[in-house]
């Protein structure tokens, strides 16, 4: 009896001493560290434990039979070994870091981009924005980023030694056209889309991927926000017009659209103007995004622009008593539609189409002048992950160009094309590890009217060094039709073609960031005037070097940035009769831009310092071609935010505070003197400042939001 | 002692010890929701976080063992200086907070824990963020709310999240304060549900009421 009941008592608390085993043993990486904190478990069951310091572990187990043994840590690769119980086991795990791509080295040559997600972002939306002298124009903001030229009598963007033209503009991966709004001459235009639109934007100053091509210098990559957050209504009013905006947010949709009226008339009357108009520049703007969610990964984005705009000047012509009159009557649409899906977590796909419509009125005296261009892009891309260390993608495109040009003055004159280009691309990024990735592309497009097909590589390299700093290089190949005005003309013009080499270096710790990037940029078959109409006879090149140094560390509040650029650029192209430096390019570009925040008053101060050296132009009474030089270029600006009350901000800003009297070139007369001398006049700006003020209002549910990110 | 009696006896002893015994699962889960409020420095945190992972991928249909270590990657985010080691830390939060939900869609303590991410986000940059994300936090603790009026810690956040909004645009803290102050009766009254739900925040929420004027 005694005995049974020890024996069964024994039984009870057998667990305690039968079956009892110990694991135990090390964990460490590659480079044979111990891993702390490594979670070492028995799988389905309740048994392990943590790795030490040393990345030694031990538990014990009464389990018994097979069991697989797993090492998990954040960052790296899993492992598992089996392992038979009862048994005391002494095991060790090497453990991989894994490649996470939010994490891993990304390609930094030729780009800066703008994104709210990852922290390693150069700039923030909010900073393209924010900028002093900008206007909030995207154009205006990025002109303060290294790799830009400030040709401040036209508002463009200007790359590396590129014309205007050389930098196309992409929404949501569509192609747009004439991005910029109209405008007199020697008067600089906008861009007709808001920066609050977008989310992310990666602006290119050379060497982009092979996604993007039909630009010689660079690409302006904007990507549209997702659904907006919650419904909200906001009021601008404006000393230049105003807009009203409102976003409605339903279950798994939101429609956002916004209307906007300009008229510059009650401005240009307070402040004169050096030209006299006898329409200031008047414009009605319309936009809506519809965005839809489509089960639980796709997203469909819808939106939508129009603008009608007028203006008229009268431009003297100089040194006689006559003036023409011009008018610019501008119609716009813009469409863009796109979607995106996952189809397992190894293929995802996006697609999309978008269509331009630009058609201007120009009146020139007694002549009419009708200038249309439409076009429409198609795009489909596959994206293939099969894991994390490689990703690729490939896809194809067409683009459908209609240029219309009318001119009636006593006959009628027609110029016109339709083009069609057709693309396909292939791209892979390979991470061979965290620290180092190369992604390696090639483009062909083929062109109708030229009836060529031609192929354009691109490279790049991006090595992480230690841990705040990389190298990374570009190398690729770039073409751009020949400009419309051109293609109608000859539209056999093959071309213009850009191959670019970059090298960059970079450093960025805490809020801190240092960069330095070198480039050589080749021009070939650039368009020239010929005796028997435009040919691909030109050539030029562009080298140089970029400094950025940012920092919003040192003292609490303040954010500043300063940029430098040096460029050594000549071309023949177009109407020159030699190769020399273009009239937009200055030697030396600096930007200096600085925010604070003070919390006392509840204001926000932005200044730009923006500095060009001289900029070459033509005298026409000397031999040598472009050897003139303008005096060097100066503007400091200035911008206030005042936050009013919670949804109410009051926003002032001034271009040119201490009124420098910038001159961009010269005209001359069409005649020459008594002395023979052609004489010239300087083009100046407008005005000496343009000074803006508004006051913007939100009406939301949660009473925190305002227009303060977007100012 | 008869025999006969002897084993039943046994038997019904073993039985009633199983019955008014915790089950392994709550056992486990009530030591580590112990030393998930106790830990104090990061390593402390991992060992926790790693238990009740061990815990959870033996458990597929509970939403606690997701919760907590929810709760400890946010605890090891306060902790964090470094801005991207912060926004790794939320990742992982939101991470078992996001499985959680899919378990238990309907839980208000997983939505307080997912207005508590967005908040501490917020601290990574708060120019850049400040907007959308204090938004999306007082989103998630206003949705909390609706699913139960009387939780404490969706009260005592959204006070904190309000209350910041407040002073910094230096208007009225008479609401936030309100609400801080409700927080704390919420927390002297509050009734768990079952012995694994978590009760935490009742010592930050006085201070902070005291400390609202």
């Amino acid at each position: 009896m005694k005995a049974i009941f020890t024996s069964f008592i024994l039984l009870l608390y057998a667990g305690h001493v039968i079956g009892q085993s110990t694991i135990a043993g090390r964990v460490v990486d590659e480079k044979g560290e111990g891993l702390p904190g490594v979670n070492v478990f028995l799988v389905d069951t309740y048994d392990g434990t943590s790795t030490d310091l040393q990345g030694h572990f031990s538990f014990k187990t009464s389990e018994e039979g097979s069991y697989q043994l797993k090492a998990t840590f954040v960052g790296y690769e899993t492992m598992s070994q089996d392992v038979t119980l009862p048994g005391d086991n002494e095991i060790s795990f090497l453990l991989k870091e894994a490649i996470n791509r939010l994490d891993a080295v990304v390609i930094s040559a030729g780009s800066f981009s703008a994104g709210e997600e990852s922290n390693r972002e150069v700039l923030k939306p909010l900073d393209i924005v924010t900028t002093a002298g900008a206007t909030a124009d995207i154009a205006g903001a990025l002109n303060t980023l290294p790799g830009t030229q400030t040709v401040g009598e036209t508002g463009r963007l200007f790359v590396r030694g590129g014309d205007g033209y050389e930098t196309r503009t992409y929404i949501d991966g569509m192609e747009v056209l004439e991005s910029y709004s109209p405008s007199a001459p020697n008067t600089p235009s906008r861009g007709r889309f808001s920066p609050f639109m977008f989310k992310g934007t990666s602006f290119s100053t050379g060497g982009y991927s092979a996604e993007y091509g039909q630009a010689l210098s660079s690409a302006l990559i904007l990507n549209t926000k997702d659904m907006a957050a919650q419904n909200r209504t906001d009021l601008s009013l404006m000393s230049v017009g105003a807009d009203v905006s409102h976003s409605q947010v339903f279950g798994k949709s939101s429609i956002s659209g916004k209307i906007q009226y300009t008229n510059l008339e009650p401005y240009f009357a307070l402040i004169s103007q050096r030209i006299n108009y006898d329409k200031a520049p008047e414009a009605w703007d319309g936009n809506m995004a519809y965005r839809h969610q489509i089960g639980e990964t796709g997203m469909l984005k819808t939106y939508a622009n129009w603008s009608s705009s007028r203006l008229a000047v009268y431009q003297p012509q100089p040194f006689t008593n006559q003036e023409d009159r011009l008018e610019i009557d501008n119609n716009y649409h813009y469409l863009n539609v796109s979607y995106r899906d996952v189809i397992n977590t190894k293929w995802s796909f996006n697609t999309g189409a978008a269509y331009t419509s630009s058609k201007e009125d120009i009146q020139f005296n007694d002549v009419d002048i009708e200038d249309q261009l439409s076009g429409a892009h198609v795009k489909g891309v596959v994206n293939f992950d099969p894991d994390a260390s490689l990703s690729i993608r490939t896809g194809l495109e067409h683009y459908y160009r209609q240029h219309n040009y009318n001119l009636s003055e006593e006959n009628e004159f027609k110029e016109n094309y339709n083009q069609h280009i057709s693309t396909g691309f292939i791209e892979a990024d390979y991470y061979l590890s965290n620290d180092l990735v190369i992604r390696s592309g090639v483009r062909a497009e083929t062109n109708n009217l030229n009836r060529q097909t031609n192929v354009y590589p691109r490279l790049s390299v991006a090595q992480q060094l230690g841990e705040h700093g990389q190298v990374s290089l570009g190398y690729g190949k770039f073409s751009q039709q020949a400009q419309q005005e051109y293609l109608r003309v000859n539209t056999n013009l093959d071309e213009e073609k850009a191959t670019h080499y970059i090298a960059n270096y970079q450093y960025m710790k805490g809020k801190r960031t240092f960069r330095v990037e070198g480039y050589y940029k080749s021009y070939n078959d650039l368009v020239k005037d010929g005796t028997q109409g435009p040919n691909n006879d030109g050539q030029g090149y562009a080298t140089g070097f970029d400094v950025f140094w940012r920092d919003n560390q040192s003292v609490s509040g303040l954010d500043y940035w300063v940029s430098y650029s040096y460029i050594d650029s000549e071309r023949d192209y177009r109407d020159y009769p030699q190769q020399a430096t273009p009239a937009f390019s200055s030697t030396h570009n600096l930007s200096v831009v600085g925010k604070y925040f003070v919390q006392d008053i509840k204001t926000q101060i932005g200044a730009t310092y923006s500095f060009a050296s001289a900029r070459p132009y033509n005298n026409i009474n000397e031999e040598a071609f472009n050897a003139g030089r303008t005096p060097a270029y100066h503007d400091l600006s200035v911008n206030f935010s005042y936050l009013y009350r919670s949804n109410v901000i009051i926003h002032a800003s001034v271009t040119n505070v201490l009124g420098v009297d910038n001159i961009f070139g010269y005209e001359y007369a069409s005649e020459p003197n008594e002395e023979g001398i052609y004489q010239s006049q300087p083009i100046k700006q407008m005005a000496p400042r343009f000074i803006f003020l508004g006051v913007f209002i939100t009406i939301a549910k949660n009473k925190a939001v305002n227009q303060m990110p977007n100012l | 002692m008869n025999k006969s009696i002897l084993l039943p006896l046994l038997t019904m002893a073993v039985m009633l010890w199983s019955f008014t015994t915790p089950s392994k699962y709550e056992e486990a889960m009530k030591k580590q929701i112990n030393n998930v409020y106790q830990a104090n420095t990061l390593d402390e945190f991992q060992v926790v976080i790693n238990a009740l992972d061990r815990i959870a991928q033996n458990e597929d249909d509970k939403w606690e063992p997701l919760y907590y270590a929810g709760f400890g990657y946010i605890m090891m985010g306060t902790r964090t200086e470094d801005a991207a080691q912060k926004d790794k830390l939320l990742d992982q939060a939101l991470e078992k907070v996001t499985a959680g939900l899919k378990l238990q869609p309907q839980e208000d303590e997983l939505i307080v824990l997912e207005g508590f991410i967005h908040m501490i986000r917020v601290t990574v940059d708060p120019a850049t963020r400040g907007q959308q994300y204090s938004g999306l936090s007082m989103q998630a603790l206003n949705k909390a709310l609706a699913m139960d009026a009387n939780n404490p810690r969706a009260m005592y956040m959204l006070g904190q999240m309000e209350l910041g909004t407040a002073r910094f645009f230096g208007s009225d803290t008479t609401a936030p304060c309100e609400k801080l102050k409700k927080a704390v009766v919420l927390f002297e009254n509050q009734k768990p549900e079952g012995e694994l739900s978590p009760v935490w925040g009742q010592e930050s929420a006085v201070r902070a009421a005291q400390a609202c004027n």
